[in-house]
């Protein structure tokens, strides 16, 4: 099992957020998390990628074989978690290609490998650019080149589906599509059934009071999106 | 900033920006000007900011250990100056900086 999340408890400035979740996920699957607001689902994330402030009060979190609590956040990210966060973040002055380049060699760096050149790196890029881009509309979004350079094993995806339209909702879809593969799995943070039209889940968990109280196949998104959530706070 | 009696039509604009690293820092700015002519334009600004918790986290959420993302994010910040300057001085600058943040952080 890629992912073995076991009776995680987490809390935030001593409120216990997370109060014994599981989940596991497996080497080429895609899960969806959805839920109510509040409900810790952004917390898990934290959690799994090791984002300082959330303390892991109880419980286990197994990735690769090896319970990751405590490791720090970025030998998470170069043993191949990823995040794609709700709001993308902006570092003024730095450049896609300065920041990726820094990104790709921190993690050669972690391999033991050396640094790669300029040319080689710039092939790279080029050639994962155009895997995950919608070539008949050269359209491209930098979440999607970020997680075809670095390759994740684990990519997380945090609502990222929030604070898109709907046309870049399907290019980030088209890119998780290009880049899932048997070795991989996706695990997709959302509120919505909408991105699960472009994005097809083969497991749908429901997050309620910390905890995931509901777990069904795709078609639970749709009964969610009917029904709301109000029925699973009586579960 | 000093403007002597006879700059006519002097212009002048002073930007001081500063970037905190940490919570136990602050920033003091103290823009002095003495202005001897009245046909000269001054004008100064002064902002604050600082590196973000988000900021942070992205960066080692992409592989990068702190120290190298505050060198990333600093160097990043102070660009638009590097790049006025000279070239030699341009890389001693870069190198200075990358010295200075050693051991800046935890």
């Amino acid at each position: 099992m890629l992912l073995n999340i076991k009776n995680l408890h987490v809390s935030i400035g001593g409120k216990e957020i997370l109060k014994g979740l599981n989940l596991g996920v497996n080497e080429g699957e895609i899960h969806a998390i959805m839920g109510p607001n509040g409900t810790g689902k952004s917390t898990l994330a934290a959690a799994i990628t090791g984002r300082e402030g959330y303390e892991i009060t109880e419980g286990e979190i197994w990735y690769k074989g090896k319970n990751i609590v405590g490791m720090s956040p970025e030998d998470r990210a170069n043993e191949g978690i990823f995040l794609s966060f709700q709001y993308p973040v902006e570092i003024p002055g730095v450049s896609i290609q300065n920041f990726m380049r820094t990104a790709v060699n921190s993690k050669r760096e972690y391999q033991g490998l050396p640094p790669m050149s300029t040319v080689d790196f710039m092939k790279m890029m080029k050639e994962k650019q155009a895997m995950v881009e919608i070539t008949e509309k050269l359209q491209n979004r930098f979440v999607n080149v970020q997680m075809a350079m670095l390759e994740p094993s684990l990519a997380i995806l945090d609502e990222t589906d929030s604070g898109l339209d709907i046309d870049a909702l399907r290019i980030v879809a088209h890119g998780v599509n290009q880049l899932h593969n048997a070795e991989n799995a996706f695990v997709v943070i959302t509120h919505y059934q909408r991105l699960l039209d472009y994005i097809v889940p083969d497991f749908v968990h429901v997050m309620y009071d910390g905890r995931i109280v509901k777990t069904g196949g795709k078609n639970l998104a749709l009964e969610l999106e009917e029904k709301g959530y109000e029925w699973i706070k009586e579960l | 900033m000093r403007v002597a009696a006879k700059a006519e039509n002097s212009r002048n604009y002073s930007q001081c920006d500063s970037l905190l690293l940490g919570d136990k820092c602050g920033a003091h700015t103290w823009p002095y000007v003495e202005c001897g002519n009245e046909s000269s334009i001054l004008e100064h600004e002064a902002t604050t900011s600082k590196i973000s918790e988000d900021q942070l986290f992205y960066c080692q959420q992409r592989g990068i250990p702190t120290e190298k993302a505050i060198g990333l994010i600093v160097n990043g910040y102070a660009k638009d100056v590097l790049n006025k300057l000279p070239m030699e001085f341009a890389v001693e600058a870069q190198k200075l900086l990358s010295i200075t943040l050693e051991g800046s952080v935890g």
